[in-house]
């Protein structure tokens, strides 16, 4: 839960912010960086999402150039990562299903936060039957377990990367959707809600320019806690072929494309592409949770 | 109690025709002819035997007809027979895999809660120490680490190049229990990990919730040891959101199973269920999406019922805690 004495805070005039001693100004950053793990996260999130932009410039091969005589062999100076059966140079395709997961998780939880929000924010502010139908439709998608849904559904429509987006945004949000909610429910009560509508503000500004910058700070959260997931949901998928499909590489593909030749001791089209998602996970898991620690101090260390 | 506890499995049955009518839909509107995968391509290139069997499977009526009748059939407990899988009843099909399932399922939760409540417990009143650090650090880790990947690394490691365990579990269910257990090990490790790591951290904050609370303070302040304190007073109280955690769990435990299974070819339900997918075999589809979603809706009213036996603080009349 946030905490309403911050956030629910009127906005500090000018003449406030000057007197504030500049080593307490911009606590929640201040906060945030003196956790580290928090920030180790960040770091490894603004390496890999450098690295995904900057493809084109650090890869060494073509992602999906096959090499003559270049099958199966080992990590070496000229192939960092090794190659993969194919003959394709595994570190720039690691580069490259990186771009690809990375975007994908990102779409996907724009499409997961936008409906969760949504919903979340209208049964949450109306209450009543509209609460009552997007709660009980909540429930309903909450009851079958998310990785047997997603794979009805991308196994329904023909696998592709748009189909993995969808299919995880359109099924993932009930999540969202049930904690704003809450948040809505929370601050509708407040003080300031009550004095906006007192001065005839209508239910559509109210909730976009009194309540929503004050449900922020979870839905930032919450939306760094589902990009690890989304990674993680994609790169599932992916390894079951039911997501992206090879050629075009992605972590969970590059794993699937990669587990036979284990057995032949080709242990490093496993290992870089797993690495990746354990790392990617980690670190959003870690950031998400020192921005809720950062945005509310009194959840610190539960 | 008992008018809640009735009131809440009344309340079950809207959400579970919300439920068929949202699996049926997602799955109907799905391109793919639910007779040409029970045929075969080859059988489904006759117009007039492709024409034949939709009749008999009831394809040639409108959809919501097609819906009334399948939900006719299900409130008799009638779910069908299976398109693929010899044509067996779905409902023979899912009691052959069911026990895999709550075998394997049954033993990584109760290892799980084995070793993380008393790591928990040990993390929160330590808070802070290495011990503590290590524990934080730990479940962090173990809930970022994909676990088809730690699956496919203990395969190839333990499984064949140390070759002390069987690689998958194809003929399992038929060995004697002195060979038997060896297949349990491997998918046991991986679905236990995260169980560990979830259930610890909520123990952890769970326990340190408790240690705030005054009534803590009040029997320290009688005399009691910390020891007791913490134990007799503050380990019971701690115990009790545990339930709802665990129960919400469910969900992510069910579907851990679908891939977990079909890693080690598991003879449960997860695995079931993929092969299903795969051969868009839909009468098993419905029947196990249905089932799970009940199961899960039914183990949320009992963790509430549990909930508010256990806590006295809790209010029957709007189902919610204080």
């Amino acid at each position: 839960m946030a905490d309403q004495s911050t956030l629910a805070r009127p906005v500090a005039s000018a003449d406030h912010w000057n007197r504030v001693p500049p080593q307490q100004r911009f606590p929640v950053i201040r906060r945030f960086l003196q956790n580290r793990l928090a920030v180790a996260g960040f770091i490894i999130i603004v390496l890999f999402y450098a690295a995904a932009f900057l493809e084109p410039v650090i890869t060494t091969y073509p992602y999906d150039e096959l090499l003559p005589g270049m099958r199966n062999t080992p990590p070496s100076s000229e192939h960092w990562m090794g190659t993969d059966r194919s003959g394709r140079d595994v570190y720039s395709r690691l580069v490259k299903g990186g771009q690809v997961s990375l975007a994908a998780g990102f779409a996907a939880v724009l499409i997961v936060m936008t409906i969760g929000t949504t919903l979340g924010a209208l049964a949450g502010f109306f209450g009543g039957i509209v609460d009552a139908v997007i709660m009980r439709f909540t429930d309903i998608l909450l009851s079958i377990p998310l990785i047997l849904l997603l794979i009805t559904a991308a196994s329904l429509f023909r696998p592709s990367l748009q189909t993995t987006i969808i299919v995880i945004g359109v099924s993932s949000w009930p999540g969202a959707a049930r904690l704003i909610r809450g948040q809505f429910i929370q601050l509708k009560g407040q003080e300031f809600v009550t004095a906006a509508r007192s001065i005839g503000a209508s239910p559509l500004q109210i909730m976009l320019r009194h309540i929503f910058p004050n449900a922020l700070a979870i839905i930032i959260v919450e939306a760094t806690l589902w990009l690890s997931y989304a990674i993680l949901l994609e790169a599932s998928l992916s390894y079951l072929g039911l997501g992206v499909q090879i050629p075009t590489p992605s972590w969970g593909n590059m794993l699937q494309d990669g587990q036979r030749e284990l057995l032949y001791g080709a242990w490093w089209l496993t290992l870089f592409p797993g690495l990746a998602i354990f790392l990617t996970v980690l670190a959003f898991n870690l950031m998400g949770d020192g921005l809720r620690d950062a945005f509310d101090p009194r959840h610190r260390g539960r | 109690m008992t008018a809640y506890v009735i009131r809440r499995f009344l309340f079950l049955i809207p959400l579970l025709l919300g439920l068929s009518i949202v699996m049926f839909t997602l799955i109907r509107l799905a391109p793919g002819d639910p007779a040409i995968a029970m045929m075969g391509p080859t059988a489904a290139a006759n117009p007039d035997y492709l024409e034949q069997t939709r009749r008999n499977l009831g394809l040639d009526k409108p959809l919501p007809v097609q819906y009334l009748i399948w939900l006719g059939n299900l409130v008799t407990g009638d779910f069908g027979t299976a398109f693929t899988f010899n044509n067996k009843p779905v409902l023979d099909l899912i009691g052959e895999r069911f026990w895999g399932t709550v075998q394997l399922q049954g033993i990584s939760l109760f290892l799980g809660i084995l070793i993380a409540f008393p790591v928990g417990i040990v993390s929160a009143t330590r808070q802070y120490s290495a011990i503590d650090n290590g524990v934080t650090v730990g479940s962090f880790i173990g809930l970022a680490i994909p676990n088809f990947w730690l699956a496919l690394l203990l395969q190839v490691w333990i499984g064949v190049q140390l070759g002390w365990l069987p690689v998958i579990s194809t003929g399992q269910a038929n060995a004697p229990w002195d060979e038997r257990w060896k297949y349990f090990i491997m998918p046991v490790i991986v679905l236990t990990l995260p169980n560990i790591a979830y259930f610890a951290r909520f123990m952890r904050s769970s326990m340190l919730e408790v240690i705030r609370q005054d009534y803590m303070t009040t029997a320290r302040s009688k005399g009691l040891s910390s020891r007791a304190v913490l134990y007799r007073h503050g380990l019971r109280n701690a115990l009790i959101p545990m339930i709802t955690v665990i129960g919400l769990q469910l969900p992510r435990i069910l579907g851990g199973a679908v891939i977990i299974e079909q890693i080690f070819a598991w003879p449960g339900l997860g695995l079931l269920a993929f092969d299903a997918i795969g051969r868009r075999d839909y009468p098993v589809i419905l029947a196990l999406t249905m089932l799970t979603g009940a199961a899960v809706m039914i183990v949320n009213v009992l963790t509430d019922v549990v909930y508010a036996l256990v806590d006295p603080r809790v209010s029957v009349a709007d189902g919610s805690a204080s």
